[in-house]
Parts: structure tokens; C-alpha cells; sequence
């Protein structure tokens, strides 16, 4: 067989070359729908190597022998055509294709692939629709576009994280997020800095999407199996732009957009400032009396002066307190080139401030890329390089600092809602001041806006460098060294202040309530990561009479990791001095360095026969530093299998244009993070349950065991992955629909388990436990309109899935994810990943709830639960027309189902301020349907009796917080997830050639769109939208927020010219 | 036409040679640098990590808890921090650090260095981290009343340790400590080993005295449920001619900057939003006014401290109009943390002498005591031990009158010592001081008795214990089954 190969190929070869050329042939290809000329097109002599593409302006110029050439026009979505090659002049039009037979999509490890080949479930988005609306980050325009795809902003300011999750959660250690791979080599997407409180972003926003081609989401383990260990999430591939042959074109695009809040919490508006139905001008609760309309000194009394105001509720009071931001985005590249040599180069341009006062929450990026390409005989070189800074000034959010400083958000929550916040902008009024702020609870929102804040600045550069080296016609060699490397720090201060001694907040108001000094305090970090890959590929592809033949062999090799170093000071000597100098104390500093390599070892290649259908074969084995030796090779294996049913059997009859099936098995095997092997000291921190002691201290050092057992005995982890699908279209295309059903399972996962303290550890790391997710995605696409003028085209996503524990390590029937105020996200065995669990209340046999004596319910002794995270189902509607030069889209997003915990719920309720806390008016009222237990004096039951005991009017606030009523208050903290949003709408208008030629350009579209604009929310949920979280971007995150910036929304108009 | 001649095999077979040798080497990166490893612990940095460990746990929260059950503060009207210690509303999800931090913290890290110092013979290490060991255990057994000792500390090798009784747990660490004292430490500890002993700077004798003062705080606990065995012990410590402390054991070298402050301090002042959470309770309060005593001011920073009832706080403006300016406890950052204060020590040894010498030189050590409690102050206690004085001791008074003599001053010595949680122990033990029948508000109530916290939730039931954390009830199936707050522990009264 390899003989008989070898001369074929040897026959085909000496074909090639036999043939004489000597009469020249020149046209012009254009686009049969517009007319414009088709750059790039391929144009062969049939049955030869001899060949052309066409310029920028669609011009070829081709060498023919003899008459009875016939010349092969083919282009990428395009039908291709085959025209005698007579006389000088060939002229040729192209009609677009059904993108389903020659569409090219780019698969694992970058190899562009004809996508009927593929046994597996991809998605590709073009850079229009990554572009649309002029997001900022990389994912941010593709909110419900995406079938399987989760996509949230989950902070309230620019340049916060983007959560993205394919395929559902399967990890319960947290690493769910996609791996992205730029040019064919992976990015770094940490966010190492962010925390709580400050969000600075993850690093895959970093990336500027204008410079993108295009991406291709590849979803299941069938896909992603190339990718080894960073792959069992899914994988993001991004193609960026690059030069094409032809005269200089230059794109240029600009927009201007309004930030503003998206959603608010809704307060109760019939109870003002007070607590236990008095009102008491010092307190941050709603807990007062009713609102009378009637005028009243509020606040402290200075120099015998008191401010007055209205008894009333404020509409929209948190809005008015925020304003609108701006952002602009402009972006400009230059590509062009020769045959043999492109370029390609751009510079983009971002300036975002949010909706808070002064530019303290702000993000400002400039990205710069260059990329070029050459072909010198059989070689070929690739490169790119970008460079990206970025610095972003974030506003603290999440629970304020004990010691240090209050959050926005919590200040915010604390006002009661007949105090004007707008005004106490005015924050150094003596009113509004350190000392005469109304409430010693809290502090003036808008002195952390202006006196604390936070400051990101990174440098990173990434980019590739790319060697091929064309063996022959069936084989390439391709050597591809990647580099990603970030240089960023950061610095976070808070300002020092007192009340006064004798003051209103130390003491002087009614309540004797004084407020704790902030000391101050300031952070200095540095953040260093490096990321750098290495791949040598040998790429081939063969084509026999009804077989064919493409594949992979390759090695790889990626070493990355980052160094962390944070000093802190607390404590200033000199308010408003922000330097690690300016204290009598000692500054702190930690450092953690991370380091892990890989090295893996693959092949891949897909049969095709006849055409029609396609088996692909895919294997890789890694070494990992971060497992044990013995433990730390792996080999996973993935195969898929593709049956264009429309081509193999003649389906010309029926409506029925494209048909085709797809299986796929898939498995990844994963590693863990470094340093999870050996025990270890710690240095010493004692944790106090708020504040530290930290070693050293009295001038001596101290270490204390680790609480965390680690496991030298680790696995790999694995995911297998079964996929089933199917893409069928009707009607010349007018009608797609894909499918897809799979059913992931994730094994043998890493993570820390609680263990009993009496071990002597907190946590063990273990592989443990089996999740398994299932779930269908669709995506339906209708063209019920398609004119030369009028085209409407709607897309319509679907996705449901299903995930379950199916076992966890011996011994627990629960792992904890993560958990605030004695509320669990918990893994059970049986149930959905992400089960909520919270103290509940004790019922009786005939299911009334049990009070004590003081009328309270009792807390049950097991935890209730509240439901999880998992969603019912999602759905996005993307619509849009386009009448002539105009096109009008939108796109709605709907996720039903799950619930999330509200820190902001908690506190809203802790004051009074959430309208479930309005209850029976709040006149004094028994539990209802509650019940007492009569025990004897050891404690023993005798029977139960109604209750009579009221909750009296003093301890109707305690009835809706934890200390007092565990039992509770949980419903009203752990809400309904659901939401319907509308995600984007543009009205796109593309200016007739005649205007755009008088600015010598070719195009240009001018776009006036928003982003995030409408949202609703079910009626049990008026606290916050469920998408923010201060939590992360991974499992953590759906945990939900905890007082966390509210959403934003854009309002913009850009402008697009192409010269 | 060019011929292909890759030679796949030897690319193969090197490819596989890089994979197999190269890779060892440089896949070999996986040692924290971070963090050191285990294997370089020693008891030169565990010791102290552990000792303050104890310190920031038994002087931190436990001290919140202990000083709001002991009655000496109260949960304040204007916040909230505090009110599940104040209703005994504590379920299994509170107060889990401390359970956590003193088994995978403290004493793990004196596990540790006894094992350590064990394998070098290093005598003194072993007989410091031991007394601290039993001391933070003694601590952790009389507020669970049972946890995991004998399997404690297994690591991976027994996640879901056996829970060991009180009693057993008791005999196990008094064994431990005469294990201890038997060896010879006489060896002294280098200038640098010396200064990471935050308690005596390595003074052996003193650290012997504080286990013999220990010892005699164990078996005084035995009285009850074991009176033969904590009367033969208490004999054998005298018959030894066993010293005790004369001096405060604990640490008094806290910097007051963040981070290295008084655990409480740093707790309850320095990380809340207010510092007014814990207000003067009247049980201690009217106490001291009734007594005119001095430490008022030590405790209050006034002599006439205005005073809210015990866990009162629900009451609004109307009702308790007093409430708005209740006294704040004072407290600093520099507060030391005794783990045994120099008047406990000598309300053991009164006591004991009353209990089993007849009463001989139990006036002189209560004399003593009462001096020592003042003096730590700067404050005289001559007028008030003196004929006629307000605490002198009743010499001709039963056996239990002078019990509740002494029990009631170690009580009233305790607020500001860091570990308040002792009398919480003590009342539990002896019944003093008295509980009350009535409310604080009541006009025959007598000052100074415990009042059942005005919003407790277990039905005027005063609380014994703590319930099992969630910590231990989800993750070991050994977890004895909960039992109610208020049931006793095993040497209860």
C-alpha cells in the first residue's frame, strides 16, 4: 500500500510540472449579489498545480498551454465555477454558497477544517457579530447568541470580569472556565489581584476585539482533546485579522458610548428612618415610622443647626446618586501586502469611565498589534506581536474592610430611604462629614469614592512566531513558538479617619453609638505571569479516489506560571498620604510564586470517504509537573465520526439542502494546580474570626502546620464526553437547525475537602467524586424574508442541561463550595451541582413551625434547602433585518430558573429596606401556623400548644435577620435567578458609496446600538440582577454576590470606515 | 523531484528519550517555594505559633463568650453584633473558629513539637508544648464536653477521628503532664529559643509552677463527678510540696499595632464598624457599685458605669432610655491575655485548702488573692479585705458560704484577665455566683447574681456548653448527637 502511495503521488507530481505555459489570461471576479470585486480567490487550471489568487481588486492575471484548459474559480462560501479558458479575457461571477458544504472552520490546535468534516458540535462567530455593539471585551457582544454558552458581566465596572461557562459546571474544585487560544497558543485568562473587593478583570479582556477575525467555540471533549488538560472546559479558539494581498486597506471604527446603571434594588417606600418603629435620626435602618409628608430635622445638630427634609420616601434615590459615564473605543488597522508577504497592523483604543462620580471606576486600554507573514519557497514565517496596557481604577466593593474602610455599596444600602444620598455628595460638609455623617453605622458613600481607591496598570505582551516548512503536497512541518507574558501592579489605599473626640458619630448622637476609627492603610502589589508555548506539528493531508486523508502528529511543550507579591501597610501617620512608608508600623509583605510545565505528545487525523463521511481519530498524553512522579503521564483519546447524509444520497428533491450527523466520544485528563503534593508550613496567621495575629511577633518567627493536608497519591482528573447532533437545513439554507445532546462526566476530581479539624487539618486534597452533566443545545436559524432589499433573519438559541453528583469521597455526603452567613453552595451526592443549604426552621409532625418562647422559630437541627444554581433552561433571540443600507437587530436573552444568595438582600433586609420586610404592616403579629413545644425541665417533649407569643414591635427587625431568626430568613436572601434581558439593539445604517467615496473610502456604516438595556426580573427578586457576583468567575460565582456594584448598561454610536 | 526521506523512527525514538529523561527533570518544579516544607518544622517555630494560637482563641472570641455568659457585659441596644451568645441562641453553625483553630491550629502545631522535641530529647520543648497542650485541650473538653484526643491528629490516616469523653481526655493529659515533668529540662534554652517563650522566657521553674497550678485547676474541676480522685490528686501535688504559680502566666506582649494586638481588642475594636458593641452588664456592674469597688474603673474607665440588663437589647428608647449611653467595656490594645492569673492561682489554692485541709491558711491564700486581683491594677484591696471590709473573708461562714466567697471574687477578677470563659467554667462547677430567680429589673434582686438573659431562647435554662460546630458534625460521623445548650457537662454541678 505505502508503495503504491508513493507512486502516486510520484505520477501526480511529475504531471504538475510536465506542462508548458504560454498564453496569458486576465479577469475580474465579482460577487454576483453586489457587484464588488472578490479579492482572494483561487483561480487553477483545471487538473494542475497551476494557479493565482486574485488581487485586492478582484484582478487575476493566469498562464494557460493549451485551448482546452477550463479554469477553476473557488472561493471560500462561495459555489465554484469552471470556465473555458478562451480568449485573453475570462470575466467571472461568483454566487454565494450554502455556507454548509464549504464553510472552513478553524479546529484544535488552529487546523482549518471543511466543517462538514467534524463529528462534533462548533460554533463560529464572525468579527461583525463580536463587533456589533462596540463591547470592549472579547465575549462582551455575544450574550445569547450562543447555544450552550453563558456569558455575564458579573461586575458593575469597567473593565470587571466576564464569566463565560460552556457546557454548564462540572468542576467543583472551580475551574470551569474555557481555555483561550489566540493564534494557536494559549492565553493566560487569571485574574490574579482581584479579590472581593476589587475586580480588576480576568486577563482574556485583554484582548481587543476588533482585532478579531474570528472565534470558534469548540464545546465538548471530542473537540478540545488536542488541548490536553486546559481543554476539558471547552476551548475558545481566536483567529485574528491579518494582512491580505492587495493595495493598502485601512479600517477605521469609533465609538461613543454612555454608561449608566442597568437595575437597582426596589426599597419599600411606606417606612422611613428609624428602628423598632421609632424614628431615630442616627439610625441606617427603614425600621421608623410610616412616611407622613411631614418636615423634620434629620442629622446631627451643629452650632444649635439642624438640616431639614420631608418625612418621605425618595423615588429612585440610589439612580439619582450615580451618573452617567462615557467610554469611547476607537480603532484603527492598516493591512495590505504581496502575494508572498503580508502585514497587518492596528491599534485600538479604549476609554471607559462607569456610572460612579469622579473617574475612580475607570478603565483605559491601548492595544497594539503587528503581524506579518512571508513565504520564502517552501517556508514560511508568521508572526505577531501585541502589546496591550491597560490601567483601571475600580471602587471597593463587597463587604466593607474591618478596621480599614466601608464599601460603597454597603454605605449605599445603609441610607434610609428618605435621606437625599445625591446630596451627601457634599461629602466634606460639615453634615456630611467624618463627624457628622447622619448614622455612626456607616460612612458617607461618597467619601470612599473619592478618598479610598485602587489603581491597575499592566503591561503584557503576547504573540507568536510561526515556522512552516512545505515538504511536500501532502505534508507540512510547522514549528510554533507562543509567548504571553504580563507585567502589572497594583495599588489600593484607604484614607485614615476619626470621628472627633466628643463628636456625633464618637458618642454624641441619641445612641451613644460610636463609629470605629478607619486607620487607613495601603497596598502595593506586583503581578508577574508568564506563559510560554511551544508546538512542532507535522500536518498532513492526502487524497486518494474515495478516500481522503488529514491529520496531526505533534509535540508540545508550555511552561507557565506567576509571581505575586503583595506588601501592605496599616495605619497612617499622614491622612491622605498613600505610600508604604507613611506609618509607624511595620508593612507586611507576602509573596507566592506558582510555577508549573507540560509536556504533551499528540496525533489526530480524519478519513474522509467519499466525501461523505469522516471518522476522526484523536490521542494525546501528557507529563505534568504538578502531579506526582508515577502519577503524572496521562493519555486520553477522542473520536468522531461525520455523515453528510445530503451527500451521500441525492436529496435534490426534497427540501432538504444540507443533512448531516454527528457522534463523537471524547476524554481529557487534567492536572491540578502546583504544590498540591508535599505538606507544608505556613507562616504563622492566627485568624481571630475578625482581625489577625500575625507572625512574626515580639521579635520571633513562627510556622504552624498547613490546614490543608495535601496528597502525594493524586490522579489526573478526566472528563468523558459523549456527543450526539445533527445539522439539517431546508430550502437552499433558509432553514438551519443544529443539535446537539451530550453527557459529560467528570471524574477522579482534584479539590480541597473539609475534613474534621480533630485531623488536624481543615482541608484534605483529594480526588474524589463524579459529576456528570447532560444537557441539549440547539440553534435555529430562519431567513422568512430574503429580497435583494428586504432580508430578515432570526436566530433562536436553546440549551438545557442537567448536572448531578453522582458520587463524592468516602465518608461525606457533602462538600461545601463555598458558604457566607451560614448559608452552604453545596456538591451532594444525587443532586444538582450547587445545592443551596441554610438553617431552616423545626417543624411539628402536622407541619407547623416551632417557636421557642420568645415566639421565634426554632432552628431546625439539619440544614433546609433552597433550591440550585442550575438554570431550567436558556434561551437567546437574535433578529434582525436589513432594508437596503439599513439594519435594524436586537437580541433578548432569557434564563429561567436557579437561585443565587444576595448579600445585598441580607443587608437590604437587615435594615429595613427590602418590601418583604413590610410584612403585616409591621404591627406586632404571631408566627403564623407555629406551634410551641412543652418539654419538661430536662428537656424532655410533652406535647405542643399553639402558640400565642408575638413577635413584638421592638424585635420585628430581628425577624428578619440571622442573629435572631436563623430559622427564617433565608427565603428572602436566597432569590429566584431568573432573568430576560434585552442584550443588545443597533440600527445599522451603511452609507451609500457615492457619500463614502467623497471621504475616499469604500464603506463606511455608521451604528447606533445598546447593550444590557432592558432587564426584568421575576417579582420576588427587586434586590439585584443575579448575573453580578464579587465572587470570581467560576463555580464560586454562582454562590452569588455580596453587596456587589449593580449591572451596567450602554447606550452608544459608532462608525465604521473601510479606505 | 525530490525524494522524502524523514526518518520517522529515530525522531520517534529521541522524541520518546526527551520525554522519559528530559521531562523528570524539568517536570521536577513541584516543591512549594512558597511555604517550607513539613519535614523542616522544629519546635522553635511551632511552639510559640501554638501558644499563640491558645492566646488569640481562649483571650478572643472564647473571651467574648465568656464575659457575656459570665454575665460581666451585655450585647448593646444599638447593634446587633453579639446577640446569639446573649439569647444562647448558638447553634451548630456558630462559633466554629474557634473549635477549628484551637485542633487544626494550636494544638496541632504542640502535637507537633512534642513529637519533636520527643525524637531530639529535647525535654524542655516537650515539657512547654505539653502544659500548653493541656491547658488549650482543658479549655476545648470543658466547652464541648467531649472531643477527639486519643485519635486526634491522625492526618490523612484518620479523617473521622473517635470523640473521647471529658474524663478521659482529663486522665489522658494529666498523665501526659507528669510524663513531662519527670524528665530532665534543667538544660537552658539559648537567648533566641528564650525569647519565643512568650510566657516565661524559658524560666523552667515557672513553667513547672504553671503545671502543678494547672494540674490543681483539673482536679478542682473533678470535684464533683470524680471527688476521690481530684481529692487523692490535689493531696499528692501538696504532699509533693508542689509549687504554684505566684505570678501571671500568659502573654503580655502584645504591640497594639493591627495585627499584633490584643486578640479581643483586635476582634471586637479594631475590625468592627462600631466599638460599642459590648456594653456594661448590670450583674457585674451593680456588683461593684454595691461593693464600691475600684476595678469599676479598670473594667468600665468609670466608678459609676451606667448599665444595661442582661441581654436586654431589644428594648427600645421608650422603655430603657438609660440604654443610649450604657457604659462601654474598656479594653486596649495591649491588654495581656492570662492563661492563669497570680489571684487564680491563689482562689485554687484557698480553695482547696478550705476543701481539704480544713480550712487551714485558707484565709491567708484568699487575703492573697483579693490582693493580687487589686494589685494587677495598681488598686489597693487592704480597705475591702480588712475588718469590716466589703470582701472580707468569712472566716466563721460554712463551707459553701466561703466557697461562694471565693468563687465570687475569682469571678469578679476576671474581666479584664483575657480568659473570662474561666468563669463561665467556674459558675457551671460551683453554682456561684448564684443564679437569680428574678430579673435584674426586680427589686428584690440581689447584685451580683446571674440573671437569665432577658431574650434567652431555651426557656430560662442557662447555657452549659456549646453544641458540636458544623465543622465536626458534617464532616465526622463520629460526632456524638447533639445535646440541648443547656445540659451540663460531665464535671458540672
Amino acid at each position: 500500500m505505502k508503495k503504491l502511495l508513493q507512486s502516486l503521488f510520484i505520477l501526480m507530481c511529475i504531471a504538475g510540472s510536465a506542462m508548458a505555459q504560454n498564453r496569458t489570461i486576465t479577469g475580474t471576479v465579482t460577487d454576483k449579489e453586489d457587484g464588488k470585486p472578490l479579492p482572494g480567490v483561487t483561480v487553477v487550471v483545471k487538473g494542475t498545480k497551476n494557479g493565482t489568487q486574485t488581487g485586492g481588486d478582484g484582478k487575476y492575471a493566469l498562464n494557460v498551454s493549451s485551448p482546452s484548459d477550463e479554469l477553476v474559480f473557488s472561493y471560500l462560501g462561495y459555489i465554484s465555477q469552471t470556465v473555458p479558458a478562451s480568449g485573453n479575457t475570462v470575466n467571472v461571477t461568483l454566487q454565494s454558497d450554502s455556507k454548509s458544504l464549504t464553510e472552513v472552520v478553524v479546529t484544535a490546535l488552529g487546523i482549518s477544517k471543511t466543517k462538514k468534516t467534524i463529528g462534533y458540535s462548533e460554533t463560529t462567530v464572525k468579527s461583525e457579530d463580536i463587533n456589533k455593539s462596540a463591547p470592549v471585551s472579547l465575549l462582551g457582544g455575544l450574550q445569547g447568541k450562543v447555544a450552550g454558552v453563558t456569558i455575564s458581566n458579573t461586575s458593575g465596572s469597567p473593565g470587571g470580569s466576564t464569566k463565560i461557562i460552556l457546557r454548564g459546571y462540572t468542576s467543583i474544585s472551580g475551574g470551569n472556565q474555557p481555555l483561550y487560544v489566540i493564534d494557536g497558543v494559549p492565553l493566560d485568562n487569571s485574574s490574579i489581584g482581584s479579590d472581593e473587593s476589587y475586580d480588576f478583570g480576568n486577563n482574556a479582556n485583554d484582548i481587543n476585539p476588533n482585532s478579531v477575525e474570528s472565534m470558534s467555540i469548540l464545546k465538548g471533549s471530542a473537540a478540545t482533546a488536542l488541548y490536553g488538560s486546559r481543554g476539558s472546559n471547552g476551548v475558545i479558539l481566536i483567529t485574528t485579522k491579518k494582512g491580505t494581498a492587495g493595495k493598502m486597506v485601512v479600517d477605521f471604527s469609533h465609538a461613543t458610548t454612555i454608561t449608566q446603571v442597568a437595575s437597582v434594588f426596589k426599597p419599600q417606600s411606606t417606612f422611613g428612618q428609624g428602628w423598632d418603629g421609632t424614628f431615630i435620626e442616627s439610625e441606617n435602618g427603614n425600621w421608623g415610622p410610616k412616611y407622613d409628608g411631614q418636615i423634620r430635622p434629620w442629622g446631627a445638630v451643629i452650632d444649635n443647626a439642624q438640616l431639614i427634609k420631608p418625612f418621605s420616601f425618595i423615588k429612585d434615590n440610589v439612580r439619582k446618586a450615580l451618573t452617567n459615564g462615557t467610554e469611547f473605543n476607537s480603532n484603527i488597522s492598516l493591512s495590505g501586502g504581496s502575494e508572498k508577504t503580508t502585514y497587518y497592523f492596528s491599534y485600538g483604543n479604549v476609554m471607559s469611565d462607569g456610572y460612579l462620580p469622579s473617574d475612580n471606576d475607570s478603565y483605559k486600554r491601548n492595544n497594539f498589534t503587528v503581524k506579518a507573514a512571508t513565504t520564502l519557497g517552501d517556508f514560511n514565517i508568521e508572526g505577531s506581536v501585541n502589546y496591550v496596557s491597560k490601567t483601571q481604577k475600580f471602587v471597593a466593593q463587597g463587604q466593607g474592610i474591618s478596621g480599614i474602610g466601608s464599601s460603597f455599596y454597603e454605605d449605599i444600602l445603609q441610607i434610609p430611604q428618605d435621606i437625599p444620598i445625591k446630596d451627601l455628595r457634599d461629602y466634606k460638609n460639615q453634615f456630611f462629614n467624618v463627624d457628622n455623617y447622619f448614622t455612626p453605622y456607616a460612612e458617607n458613600p461618597y467619601y470612599s469614592i473619592y478618598e479610598n481607591g485602587s489603581r491597575y496598570k499592566n503591561d503584557r505582551i503576547y504573540g507568536n512566531v510561526n515556522f512552516g516548512y512545505t515538504v511536500n503536497d501532502w505534508l507540512k512541518l510547522q514549528f510554533q513558538q507562543g509567548a504571553d507574558v504580563d507585567n502589572a501592579g497594583d495599588k489600593q489605599w484607604h484614607n485614615k479617619n476619626a470621628p472627633s473626640l466628643g463628636s456625633y458619630n464618637d458618642g454624641g448622637n441619641v445612641e451613644g453609638s460610636k463609629r470605629a476609627a478607619d486607620v487607613g492603610r495601603v497596598i502595593e502589589e506586583s503581578i508577574k505571569t508568564f506563559e510560554y508555548d511551544s508546538k512542532l506539528n507535522a500536518i498532513f493531508k492526502k487524497t486518494f479516489t474515495d478516500f481522503d486523508i488529514d491529520g496531526v502528529v505533534g509535540v508540545n511543550y508550555n511552561d507557565r506560571g506567576s509571581r505575586f507579591l503583595t506588601t501592605q501597610v496599616e495605619d497612617l501617620a499622614i491622612p491622605g498620604f498613600f505610600s508604604l512608608s507613611n506609618s509607624a508600623n511595620k508593612p507586611t509583605s507576602t509573596e507566592t510564586e506558582r510555577h508549573r510545565r507540560l509536556f504533551g505528545a499528540y496525533a489526530s487525523a480524519t478519513l474522509g470517504y467519499k466525501n461523505n463521511l469522516f471518522l476522526t481519530l484523536a490521542g494525546r498524553n501528557d507529563w505534568s509537573s504538578t502531579l506526582a512522579p508515577g502519577n503524572n503521564s496521562y493519555f486520553y483519546p477522542a473520536a468522531s465520526l461525520a455523515y453528510v447524509v445530503s451527500e451521500a444520497f441525492d436529496m435534490k428533491s426534497t427540501p432538504i439542502s444540507f443533512f448531516k450527523l454527528r457522534a463523537s466520544y471524547g476524554e481529557t485528563g487534567s492536572d491540578t494546580d502546583p504544590y498540591r503534593i508535599y505538606d507544608v508550613l505556613n507562616a504563622t496567621n492566627i485568624t481571630l474570626g475578625f482581625g489577625n495575629i500575625r507572625f512574626p511577633v515580639a521579635g520571633v518567627a513562627g510556622y504552624s502546620i498547613a490546614n490543608t493536608l495535601n496528597n502525594k497519591d493524586l490522579k489526573p482528573e478526566r472528563v468523558k464526553e459523549y456527543e450526539f447532533g445533527g445539522d439539517i437545513r431546508f430550502l437552499s439554507d433558509r432553514i438551519g437547525l443544529d443539535v446537539a445532546y451530550f453527557n459529560r462526566l467528570r471524574v477522579d476530581q482534584i479539590l480541597p475537602v473539609p475534613i474534621d479539624p480533630g485531623s488536624g487539618y481543615l482541608f484534605q486534597i483529594l480526588n474524589f467524586g463524579k459529576v456528570r452533566v447532560r444537557g441539549i443545545e440547539a440553534a435555529l436559524n430562519v431567513k422568512p424574508v430574503k429580497t435583494t432589499d428586504f432580508n430578515w433573519d432570526l436566530t433562536y438559541t436553546f440549551s438545557r442541561q442537567r448536572n448531578m453528583v453522582m458520587e463524592l469521597p468516602a465518608g461525606l455526603d457533602k462538600v461545601i463550595i463555598n458558604n457566607a452567613y451560614d448559608a452552604d453552595l453545596v456538591a451532594i451526592k444525587g443532586k444538582p451541582l450547587g445545592v443551596f443549604q441554610a438553617p431552616g426552621p423545626e417543624y411539628s409532625p402536622d407541619g407547623k413551625i416551632v417557636v421557642d418562647g420568645t415566639g421565634f422559630p426554632v432552628v431546625a437541627a439539619t440544614n433546609k434547602e433552597y433550591g440550585n444554581i442550575q438554570r431550567d433552561f436558556s434561551m437567546g433571540l437574535t433578529n434582525m433585518f436589513s432594508y437596503k443600507s439599513f439594519s435594524l437587530g436586537f437580541t433578548l436573552d432569557y434564563q429561567k430558573g436557579g437561585v443565587f444568595y444576595s448579600g445585598t438582600a441580607d443587608l437590604l433586609n437587615f435594615v429595613g429596606a427590602d418590601v418583604k420586610s413590610t410584612f403585616n404592616d409591621r404591627r406586632p403579629f404571631i408566627v403564623p401556623n407555629s406551634v410551641q413545644k412543652i418539654t419538661d425541665a430536662n428537656g424532655n417533649f410533652i406535647r405542643y400548644e399553639e402558640n400565642t407569643t408575638q413577635i413584638s414591635e421592638g424585635k420585628i427587625d430581628d425577624y428578619y435577620y440571622p442573629t435572631t431568626n436563623k430559622a427564617l430568613v433565608y427565603s428572602n436572601r436566597i432569590l429566584d435567578k431568573t432573568f430576560l434581558k434585552l442584550r443588545e439593539a443597533s440600527l445599522s445604517y451603511t452609507l451609500p458609496k457615492s457619500i463614502a467615496n467623497k471621504i475616499a473610502a469604500n464603506r463606511a456604516v455608521f451604528t447606533v446600538f445598546g447593550r444590557n438595556l432592558l432587564t426584568w426580573l421575576p417579582e420576588s427578586n427587586r434586590t439585584i440582577d443575579p448575573e453580578v457576583s464579587n465572587q470570581g468567575v467560576d463555580l464560586a460565582s454562582e454562590f452569588g454576590e455580596f453587596r456587589t456594584a449593580p449591572p451596567v448598561r450602554f447606550f452608544g454610536a459608532s462608525l465604521r470606515v473601510t479606505f | 523531484m525530490k525524494k522524502i526521506n524523514i526518518q520517522y523512527k529515530p525522531l520517534v525514538l529521541s522524541a520518546l528519550i526527551f520525554l522519559t529523561f528530559g521531562c523528570k527533570k524539568t517536570l521536577d518544579i513541584n516543591n512549594d517555594p512558597n511555604n517550607p516544607p513539613i519535614e523542616q518544622a522544629s519546635p522553635e517555630v511551632l511552639f510559640p505559633s501554638g501558644v499563640m494560637g491558645t492566646a488569640g482563641i481562649v483571650g478572643g472570641e472564647l473571651t467574648i463568650l465568656g464575659g457575656i455568659w459570665s454575665q460581666y457585659w451585655t450585647q448593646s441596644n444599638a447593634s446587633n453584633q453579639y446577640k446569639t451568645i446573649d439569647t444562647y441562641n448558638l447553634t451548630r453553625v456558630d462559633l466554629n473558629g474557634p473549635y477549628d483553630r484551637l485542633l487544626s491550629g494550636a494544638l496541632a502545631d504542640y502535637n507537633l513539637s512534642i513529637k519533636l522535641a520527643q525524637e531530639k530529647s529535647d525535654w524542655r520543648y516537650n515539657l512547654m508544648a505539653t502544659i500548653m497542650k493541656a491547658y488549650t485541650y482543658q479549655v476545648l473538653v470543658d466547652l464541648y464536653d467531649q472531643v477527639p484526643y486519643s485519635e486526634a491528629f491522625g492526618g490523612a490516616a484518620n479523617l473521622q477521628p473517635k470523640f473521647d469523653d471529658g474524663y478521659t481526655v482529663y486522665v489522658g493529659l494529666l498523665k501526659e503532664i507528669d510524663a513531662a515533668l519527670a524528665k530532665d529540662f534543667t538544660a537552658p534554652l539559648t537567648t533566641s529559643q528564650a525569647k519565643g517563650d512568650f510566657l516565661f522566657n524559658g524560666d523552667m521553674d515557672l513553667w513547672v509552677q504553671f503545671a502543678n497550678t494547672l494540674k490543681l485547676k483539673m482536679y478542682l474541676r473533678m470535684v464533683n463527678a470524680k471527688p476521690g480522685e481530684a481529692q487523692a490528686g490535689i493531696a499528692k501535688l501538696y504532699g509533693d510540696g508542689a509549687n504554684f504559680l505566684a505570678t501571671d502566666a500568659g502573654i503580655a506582649k502584645f504591640e497594639g499595632t493591627p495585627n499584633n494586638s490584643n486578640p479581643f481588642y483586635e476582634y471586637n475594636i479594631r475590625r468592627l464598624n462600631t466599638t460599642t458593641n459590648i456594653r456594661a452588664s448590670r450583674t457585674l456592674s451593680t456588683w461593684l457599685v454595691e461593693n464600691e469597688d475600684t476595678r469599676a474603673r479598670t473594667y468600665f474607665g468609670t466608678l459609676s458605669p451606667v448599665a444595661m440588663h442582661q441581654g436586654d437589647f431589644a428594648a427600645t428608647a421608650q422603655e430603657q432610655p438609660t440604654y443610649a449611653g450604657a457604659t462601654v467595656a474598656a479594653q486596649s490594645a495591649t491588654d495581656p491575655v492570662w492563661f492563669i492569673s497570680e489571684s487564680e492561682s491563689y482562689f485554687m489554692q484557698a480553695e482547696a485548702l478550705e476543701r481539704y485541709s480544713g480550712g487551714v491558711g485558707a484565709k491567708a491564700m484568699y487575703d492573697k488573692a483579693v490582693t493580687a486581683a487589686f494589685a494587677q491594677y495598681g488598686l489597693d484591696a487592704a480597705p475591702y479585705i480588712g475588718s469590716e471590709g466589703a470582701y472580707e473573708y468569712n472566716t466563721g461562714g460554712s463551707f459553701d458560704q466561703k466557697l461562694e466567697q471565693i468563687i465570687v471574687q475569682k469571678w469578679a477578677s476576671l474581666p479584664a484577665s483575657g480568659h473570662t470563659i474561666e468563669a463561665f467554667f467556674e459558675q457551671e462547677r460551683t453554682g456561684y455566683p448564684k443564679n437569680s430567680a428574678v430579673y435584674s429589673t426586680e427589686d428584690d434582686y440581689v447584685a451580683g447574681e446571674w440573671v437569665y438573659a432577658k431574650n434567652g431562647v431555651t426557656a430560662g435554662k442557662f447555657p452549659k456548653r456549646l453544641v458540636f460546630p458544623a465543622s465536626s458534625r458534617d464532616r465526622n460521623k463520629n460526632t456524638p448527637a447533639e445535646v440541648p445548650i443547656y445540659t451540663k457537662v460531665w464535671w458540672g454541678k
